[in-house]
């Protein structure tokens, strides 16, 4: 490369008026096709370590969890939890995060696909509009301890009355803010998608905007919808952070007593298991640890799977 | 070169019809303007559509004949910075009237559009939409039978109605949106440019069923073809768009309204009879 | 007046989606008058049955209006309409024992709260059930949690051929579907408002705590400057939380930008579709990972089988717990997000400037690093922030690999275990201090939250900004 001087002509344009083009003008350049392929080398060496990353973290918990659950899969599944390494299990945690996921689901779903849908379609481009648009983008960016502290301080201190303070309702509410922001958008991205001639359609048949909105638009943006939905519940079934400031408790021993103790009593859910357990001496708990991982593995997997079956299938109910 | 040219509007109250007796007026437009933000779109227009007949509008694109059908049916309130000014009458009654409800009027003054655009739903489920939002009673089935069939497709439909209708050509999906429209028993049919993507096979059999339709509706049509104005209009309005003196924007305006035949043999105005010999558009 | 047609009566989804949002609503109510209260009561003061009656009183405001509005023509014309089947209007016992059948669900509500007895509260809505479906026009029990949201939409118009038009208020909706339409209308906008509110929410509580903490009388801004976090001790030396999330993000950036463009630039660039439904789940799979999972995953894996042994090359002795390990964690939590955004970015660039470059004899590195990657660079770096932005807000990872669970002395070695803002939180709130709820050590961790939230905030504000500007080129 450094020997290119003026004197020896690379390019085929610098080649003189009377000279005839060779066929050496046109033949590949060995150093810039070098560069090209180390270039692709170090992008499929990020690709292959990117593919180490989620190998290593996948067999690590596998090998680490081999033990406890081939020697005490189900009494891990059904034991509550427990200081005794052979006798504890994640069924509070299974039982906590149940629940948590069924709060989200009823609070944010709703409200988010309502907001969405303001924002879509009722909204014109007002001052009031453009706040709510920030805040929803921003409340995305938030951390999710600080859902923590808002949880703590409204759910558990402000309506101790209803929420029995540290409980699952107060979890469950939390994690139902945490995931609305990502609801609304995501919401709001798969009704931005439908053609405005599907709505105009229905306009000139003199649909009311509620009835275009209930009968077209909604069942057209449904998958993308509930896939986002979906996803957000795995998202909050993952979620660790607020729930240690919400106050979800490391071991508790109170059995499932009442109905309204379920709701308002001390909690866990499989990520603080999780936690709990990692936080413990490693040599007695690394498999535990390991085993409430897969669990919460094979929970969110297969709630992203269903999401993508549930997508595919939606769409083809709605297409040709 | 516009300035030499006369007046604008010609002709647009008492057309030279043929008839001896005047059919009865449908839409009374006078002085209609159209503004989107700032920028006039449309500048005072003003004609008069008859009772079951074709009123075809023509011109170049960008003349505003599809904003100006648009005001018909109202769809223009749902551009958030559009906004009409004039006298739009239907049946002597004022559209934009603050007592009309857009959603009333595009009840009895239907729309077919430009892309053909089924719902994603069964093909049944489609002409259905329409009187079961309106809440129109009788027999459902036999509605949506008389629907297709009076947009000529219930042969090819009858054994698949709950069927996709994405899964009809562009020329049946066009048809099952004239379905649609009829099927709440309009009396206004608007149609926006509705053959511009289809094939001319396609074409031929929508200008048929426009035809037969006449005896029943009101049709309004804005196409670019002006062989197809000249095949099934009745009358003929011509748009043209006119750089603005001042700001050098061009707006739509109305250059003449006429018997179709007139416009296309014997037309008043120089600029049409540019356009339709094909001079320039 | 019976209708010769009736229509299919709402599916259980829709029945089932307004039911949800209205029970929502209740909640945000709620919530709504508990602020009230915590405002006017001061904070942390229970609340308890006797406040309850705040919000019953609102609601049964609110009802009441509804019920008036009812009885007025212009009411029952335009907003307020309660509605039989038939779209006649609703008898007066009609309407009143629908609302009272609400008022049973609001009182059923507090019984489930407060009291044990889940039969009363059983046998409450059992009642007000069978109230409703021995109603005249016979609604499903089921309806009472959807209240006149479902009810009326059950309501419909009369059939109607086309009745003459002779004056411009002849162009009119039916009652039902005026009053439908306005009511979809304002329930959206109340939940769009939920994010303006819970943002409120979040500022007031946050910095509410925060200026408690700031002016308590055991406070001196000296204790920000001590020698360490010990919040039990009243030392709340700053610059060692600082520290440890500098050098969090910092590793986690150094991991996950190289590792995150390079998928990102291979998947937008030289990936075939048949590569991608391969390598695009992948990613996904990593996003969807816990971040409590690669917590263990840092103490059980990287420390001991990755900076062990890397570290005795160098003469360092790795414990389980360090801040280099729990920055790697982060980092692989991070690459999926760089991954998605920075490709987003380069799809985002026209086909038409790679054609270009192409048509110019480029070949593909070059088309990639001179023409697509500076056009994109906006997006692209965009995409750091929001990693950065993440980095500094994660938690777990750092809460169970940093070792920092209780206080920390100041320590700016990254081979050693250290405290982050974040994990501080954490150990705060999860009650290892053993601070909840006393002194201001307690009121730190909101301290600490305001930080949070203002440090994350403007990187979001900043990263949306460059976003917006690259909206605008293209």
């Amino acid at each position: 490369m450094t020997a290119t001087t003026p004197d020896t002509p690379k390019s085929p344009l610098k080649t003189g008026a009377g000279k005839r083009l060779t066929l050496d003008a046109l033949k590949r350049d060995r150093s810039d096709d070098l560069t090209g392929q180390v270039f692709l080398g170090l992008l499929l060496l990020a690709v292959a370590i990117a593919g180490a990353m989620v190998l290593a973290v996948l067999i690590t918990v596998a090998i680490d969890a081999a033990d406890v659950l081939s020697t005490q899969f189900w009494d891990f599944l059904n034991n509550k939890s427990s200081s005794d390494p052979a006798r504890a299990g994640v069924a509070q945690g299974i039982r906590g995060s149940i629940l948590i996921a069924g709060i989200v689901s009823i609070v944010a779903f709703p409200v988010g696909i309502g907001a969405a849908v303001y924002l879509e379609e009722y909204a014109s481009d007002t001052k009031l509009t453009r706040l709510i648009e920030v805040t929803v983008r921003n409340l995305a960016g938030v951390p999710s301890i600080v859902y923590g502290l808002l949880g703590l301080a409204v759910f558990v201190q402000g309506l101790r009355g209803i929420t029995g303070g540290s409980s699952v309702i107060s979890a469950g509410l939390t994690l139902a803010l945490l995931v609305l922001p990502i609801i609304i958008i995501t919401a709001s991205e798969a009704i931005r998608a439908i053609p405005s001639t599907l709505r105009e359609g229905a306009y000139g048949l003199g649909a009311t905007q509620w009835e275009v909105i209930r009968t077209q638009v909604l069942p057209a943006a449904m998958p993308g919808i509930l896939t986002g939905a979906v996803l957000s519940i795995a998202r909050a079934l993952g979620e660790a952070a607020p729930l240690l400031v919400v106050g979800a408790a490391a071991f508790y021993s109170t059995g499932f007593q009442g109905q309204l103790d379920q709701l308002q009593g001390a909690f866990t859910a499989l990520p603080m298991n999780v936690a709990t357990f990692a936080k413990l001496p490693a040599d007695v708990w690394a498999g535990h640890a390991a085993a409430a991982s897969v669990v919460v593995l094979v929970l969110v997997f297969a709630i992203n799977l269903a999401a993508i079956i549930m997508r595919a299938r939606l769409t083809k109910k709605l297409g040709r | 070169m516009p300035d030499a040219l006369p007046s604008t509007v010609v002709n647009t109250t008492t057309p030279t019809n043929a008839n001896a007796e005047t059919p009865d007026t449908v839409f009374t437009v006078r002085d209609l303007n159209v503004y989107y933000g700032d920028f006039r779109a449309v500048v005072d227009v003003g004609l008069e559509v008859y009772e079951r007949e074709i009123t075809a509008f023509i011109g170049p694109s960008g003349c505003g004949k599809s904003t100006v059908l648009r005001c018909f049916n109202r769809m223009n309130d749902l551009i958030d910075i559009a906004r009409v000014e004039g006298t739009l009458l239907y049946h002597d009654i004022d559209l934009y009237h603050e007592d009309v409800d857009p959603v009333a009027v595009r009840r009895r003054i239907g729309m077919v559009f430009q892309k053909p655009n089924p719902f994603p739903k069964s093909i049944y489920d489609n002409v259905a939409f329409g009187p079961k939002i309106a809440g129109i009673g009788g027999d459902l089935d036999e509605l949506v039978e008389t629907s297709l069939k009076g947009a000529g497709l219930w042969e090819e439909v009858k054994d698949r109605l709950d069927k996709s209708a994405l899964g009809l050509s562009g020329g049946q999906q066009q048809r099952l949106c004239i379905a649609r429209a009829i099927a709440v028993q309009p009396d206004v049919l608007l149609m926006d440019e509705p053959c511009s993507a289809l094939d001319p096979i396609a074409t031929g059999t929508i200008e048929e069923l426009m035809r037969e339709m006449k005896n029943q509706y009101t049709i309004v049509i804005v196409t670019h073809n002006m062989q197809q104005a000249a095949r099934v209009s009745d009358r003929t309005a011509f748009f043209t768009a006119e750089a603005d003196e001042s700001t050098g924007q061009r707006r739509g305006k109305l250059v003449e309204y006429d018997d179709t035949g007139l416009i296309f043999s014997n037309p008043a105005d120089k600029r049409t009879e540019a356009y339709v010999t094909g001079r320039f558009g | 007046m019976k209708p010769a047609w009736r229509p299919a009566p709402p599916s259980i989804w829709s029945r089932g989606f307004a039911a949800g949002l209205e029970v929502a609503l209740y909640l945000v109510i709620t919530i709504l008058v508990a602020v009230v209260e915590y405002f006017v009561a001061g904070p942390f003061q229970d609340f308890d049955l006797s406040n309850w009656w705040i919000g019953f009183i609102i609601m049964a405001a609110w009802q009441g209006w509804h019920w008036a509005a009812a009885q007025t023509p212009v009411g029952s014309y335009v907003d307020h309409y309660i509605a039989d089947t038939d779209g006649s209007p609703a008898c007066f016992w009609c309407v009143v024992v629908r609302q009272l059948s609400r008022f049973g669900f609001l009182i059923a509500l507090p019984v489930l709260a407060f009291s044990t007895n889940i039969a009363l509260a059983v046998a409450l809505f059992a009642v007000a059930g069978l109230l409703i479906a021995f109603l005249p026009d016979g609604r499903a029990p089921w309806d009472l949690l959807a209240g006149t949201v479902v009810s009326e939409s059950l309501a419909f118009e009369r059939p109607a051929a086309l009745a003459e038009i002779t004056k411009a208020s002849d162009f009119q909706l039916g009652p039902q579907r005026i009053a439908e339409n306005n009511r979809a209308r304002r329930m959206m906008l109340i939940a769009g408002l939920s994010s303006v509110f819970i943002s409120v929410l979040i500022l007031w509580n946050i910095f509410s705590e925060a200026w408690e903490f700031v002016s308590a009388s055991e406070f001196e801004w000296s204790l920000l400057t001590d020698i360490g976090w010990f919040p039990r001790r009243n030392k709340f030396d700053l610059a060692t939380l600082f520290v440890g999330t500098l050098w969090i993000t910092g590793i986690a950036i150094l991991v996950a930008a190289p590792v995150g463009l390079g998928v990102a630039i291979y998947l937008a660039e030289y990936a075939n579709s048949k590569v991608r439904t391969y390598v695009k789940p992948m990613i996904e799979t990593l996003a969807s990972i816990p971040s409590v999972v690669l917590g263990f995953f840092a103490i059980s894996f990287i420390s001991p089988d990755i900076l062990k042994p890397g570290g005795s090359i160098f003469g360092i002795d790795f414990g389980i717990f360090s801040l280099l390990s729990a920055g790697i964690g982060v980092g692989i939590l991070s690459v999926p997000i760089v991954a998605s955004i920075a490709e987003d970015a380069m799809r985002a660039v026209p086909k038409e400037l790679r054609e270009a470059s192409y048509g110019l004899g480029a070949r593909k590195a070059t088309t990639a690093l001179r023409v697509v990657f500076p056009a994109a660079l906006s997006g692209i770096s965009a995409a750091i922030i929001v990693a950065v932005s993440r980095a500094i807000g994660e938690t777990m990872v750092v809460f169970i690999a940093a070792g920092g669970s209780g206080g920390a002395i100041f320590e700016a070695n990254p081979t050693e275990p250290g405290q982050t803002i974040t994990a501080a939180m954490a150990s705060l709130g999860a009650g290892t201090d053993s601070v909840a709820g006393s002194g201001i050590a307690f009121q730190s961790l909101y301290f600490l939250g305001a930080l949070l939230f203002i440090m994350t905030l403007l990187l979001n504000v900043f990263s949306d900004a460059i976003v917006r500007r690259f909206r605008q080129v293209y």
